[in-house]
């Protein structure tokens, strides 16, 4: 299990990452999700050794980090970089070597990798004679040349088409389930919350939610849309016969009322299906599932949030 | 199965990039090519211009016997020049104006020569030698001695040369070598530690250092950067040193002997110390900025440090015995330029030669430290350039 323990790192008087902490399972893909500037960029150069941390440690499988354990992990910066003139299979195989793996070995991974990634035939062009797709997947391959247990990625998904995105969803994914622990930052939340085990949220270099979507949505989970078809004040009367429960937004739809209702936990939502339909005709009454977007604006925005949620 | 690298093992993939990639670059081709066919233009120039110095077009006027042109045929023949005689301008007039004209290059009337702007020394000594010649002769003739029993006995009173120090030609010719050397020295370590900048550079713009730096250590880049680059220059130049020398030697401008040979490969030695001294600051400069476009500025001093050197060896080269060329050889980072120059000529104390090498040591291993802090604090941060402070302050990178 990759741990990141109450890593702090400071840049001047600007405080990047404060008390971060997040654990990540082999087989498991974790996104890690925050606005710009919120420290994501640090915290993965923090883990790949790149930067030092002020305070803090990162631990796979329970040991401290050091270059013997990063060996066994593949980076693929926000900033794509390769060496413009290098080709393609020598450069691959240049980092496999890099990171310990034997010169054979690397020529027969790097050889594979692009067989596997459809690059076969650019494999003794410069790497800047390639399109940026392909060079995105070289980047890619570059990351995954000597195999790793631990996958940081930094934006994978950025500037890459809807097949660009789909391969590499792909890649990913055949990773885990061969048991590899991938990390990966990404804006497209949709995209987060299709593909991601857990999500890790962070603001202002804070981990603010930590957990499953689902455990993400937490108190949300109990909202409903109900759309009834009643007389006016209708709404007052369903909060005075179920009690706790708090009327998020509301307004006509036609010539019925459509409301967003919380429950509190506990509450039978029976109880309020039933309570509407002595008050009109229920049209619609549907659970509502916050979807990682609104999650993540809720939890972005709330400047009043408690501050930090445990690591798993 | 696969383990971490050692700082040597990473040092020498580093390295051995740097070296592979970079000798396959045309640019590296060109520059061979282009040192090689300059030296080979400094040797052959001389042979080319001592063909047109030798020859004269002069004129006599009013040598109506003739003797004076049978004097300076005879001088000329002893001094091994050529002259010609401009029968055509015989009266005054019509020579100054062919000396003018640049037709001639003389004309001798009565007791003067007569040029446009400036005598040949060799045409000097031959016209003067046949003046006094004709006119001593006479002289004696009008005083009733015989000019030819003079003429035999002055003859047998000549001055023989005895060199004491029989080592001064081959010395010479070392310091020409040497002096040369230190042109292409002063060549080569201005394009590989500016191609060690630039390398620098390119990883930083290309955002490819951070691949790199979560793999290996920021001074296992840096040394094997270095010192691949380094070693490229000095194959390179062992191949222009063996070129210029064949070159040299196949015309015959040198004899190729243990002695001149040395010169080269003190050249070759100081490119090594002077190049760790100058690859190192090339390093530490490049790394605070992260686009080609302002290397420029950060390199400048460096580059002129390296100018003030190349002055001080073309000094050293002009005036050997000058206190500045011994200071100047000495004190690092100048004595990599003006130090073989130095000692290939024999000019240089055991004690200076000492001197040198201590101090250059010194420098060398006070700037690996600091260069490995500055590139370690700066080299991953992109955007706007790093101040020294600032790049000295930050934290190192693991």
């Amino acid at each position: 299990m990759l741990q990141l323990d109450g890593i702090s790192r400071r840049y001047g008087d600007v405080v990047a990452l404060d008390n971060l902490s997040f654990a990540v399972r082999p087989g498991q893909m974790y996104g890690f999700v925050g606005t710009n500037g919120a420290g994501k960029t640090t915290a993965m150069r923090i883990v790949l050794g790149v930067l030092e941390p002020d305070a803090g440690e990162v631990r796979w499988n329970g040991r401290a980090l050091d270059p013997e354990i990063r060996r066994e992990f593949g980076y693929m910066p926000e900033e794509r970089g390769l060496y413009p003139k290098m080709r393609v299979h020598e450069h691959l195989v240049y980092l496999a070597q890099l990171h310990g793996v034997a010169r054979l070995t690397a020529e027969k991974a790097a050889t594979q990798l692009l067989e596997s990634l459809a690059l076969s035939e650019r494999a003794a062009d410069r790497v800047e004679s390639l399109s940026l797709g392909n060079q995105q997947r070289v980047q890619l391959s570059a990351a995954l040349v000597h195999d790793p247990a631990v996958l940081v990625l930094d934006e994978p998904f950025s500037g890459l088409d809807p097949m660009g995105v789909d391969a590499m969803a792909a890649v990913l994914r055949s990773r885990v389930d061969a048991g590899a622990a991938v990390v990966f930052s990404s804006h497209q939340l949709d995209l987060v919350e299709r593909l991601c085990d857990a999500v890790g949220i962070i603001r202002a270099g804070r981990m603010v939610a930590d957990g499953t979507v689902d455990e993400l949505r937490g108190d949300a989970a109990g909202r409903y849309r109900l759309q009834v078809r009643a007389e006016p004040g209708w709404l007052d009367t369903l909060a005075a016969r179920v009690p706790g429960i708090v009327v998020a937004e509301h307004g006509p739809a036609g010539d019925d009322e459509v409301a967003l209702v919380d429950l509190p936990p506990g509450t039978d939502d029976q109880a309020l299906l039933d309570a509407a339909r002595a008050l009109g005709a229920v049209r619609q009454f549907t659970p509502v599932r916050p979807t990682l977007a609104e999650l993540f604006r809720s939890v972005v925005t709330d400047q009043g949030a408690p501050a930090q949620e445990e690591a798993a | 199965m696969a383990r971490a690298l050692s700082f040597r093992e990473a040092s020498r993939l580093v390295a051995r990039r740097e070296f592979t990639q970079r000798i396959r670059d045309r640019s590296f081709f060109i520059s061979t090519a282009v040192t090689v066919g300059i030296i080979g233009l400094v040797v052959l120039l001389p042979r080319f211009a001592d063909l047109g110095d030798d020859s004269f077009d002069v004129a006599l006027v009013g040598d109506s016997t003739g003797e004076l042109r049978t004097a300076v045929e005879q001088q000329a023949e002893t001094a091994d020049i050529e002259i010609t005689f401009a029968d055509d301008a015989d009266d005054a007039e019509a020579a100054e104006q062919a000396v003018s004209d640049g037709d001639i290059d003389a004309y001798v009337d009565a007791d003067a020569v007569y040029v446009d702007q400036s005598l040949d020394s060799s045409l000097r000594a031959v016209l003067e030698n046949a003046y006094s010649q004709v006119e001593g002769a006479r002289a004696l003739a009008d005083a009733g001695i015989d000019p030819g029993a003079v003429s035999e006995a002055l003859s047998s009173a000549t001055l023989r040369t005895v060199t004491l120090d029989p080592d001064a030609e081959e010395r010479e010719a070392r310091g020409v070598i040497a002096f040369f050397g230190s042109i292409v020295l002063f060549g080569q370590l201005i394009g590989y530690s500016m191609w060690v900048a630039m390398g620098v550079v390119e990883e930083k713009s290309s955002r490819v250092v951070e691949v790199i730096l979560a793999a290996i250590p920021a001074r296992a880049l840096l040394t094997g950067k270095i010192v691949g680059i380094g070693l490229l220059g000095l194959f390179q130049l062992v191949l222009i040193g063996g070129l210029g020398l064949g070159l040299a030697a196949a015309l015959g401008a040198v004899e190729l002997t243990g002695p001149m040979i040395t010169p080269v490969l003190l050249s070759l030695g100081w490119f090594v110390l002077g190049y760790a001294a100058y690859s190192c600051l090339s390093a530490a400069a490049a790394a605070r900025v992260s686009r080609q476009e302002e290397l420029q500025n950060v390199t400048t001093p460096v580059n002129t440090v390296m100018m003030v050197s190349y002055f001080a060896a073309f000094f050293a080269f002009m005036s050997p015995d000058s206190p500045i060329a011994s200071v100047a050889s000495i004190v690092p980072p100048f004595s990599a330029l003006v130090m073989p120059i130095r000692m290939a000529r024999g000019d240089a104390a055991g004690l200076e030669v000492g001197l040198a090498l201590v101090f250059m040591l010194a420098l060398i291993s006070v700037l690996v430290v600091l260069a490995a802090r500055v590139y370690e604090g700066a080299v991953l941060r992109m955007g706007a350039k790093v101040s020294f402070r600032d790049a000295l302050a930050s934290r190192r990178s693991a």
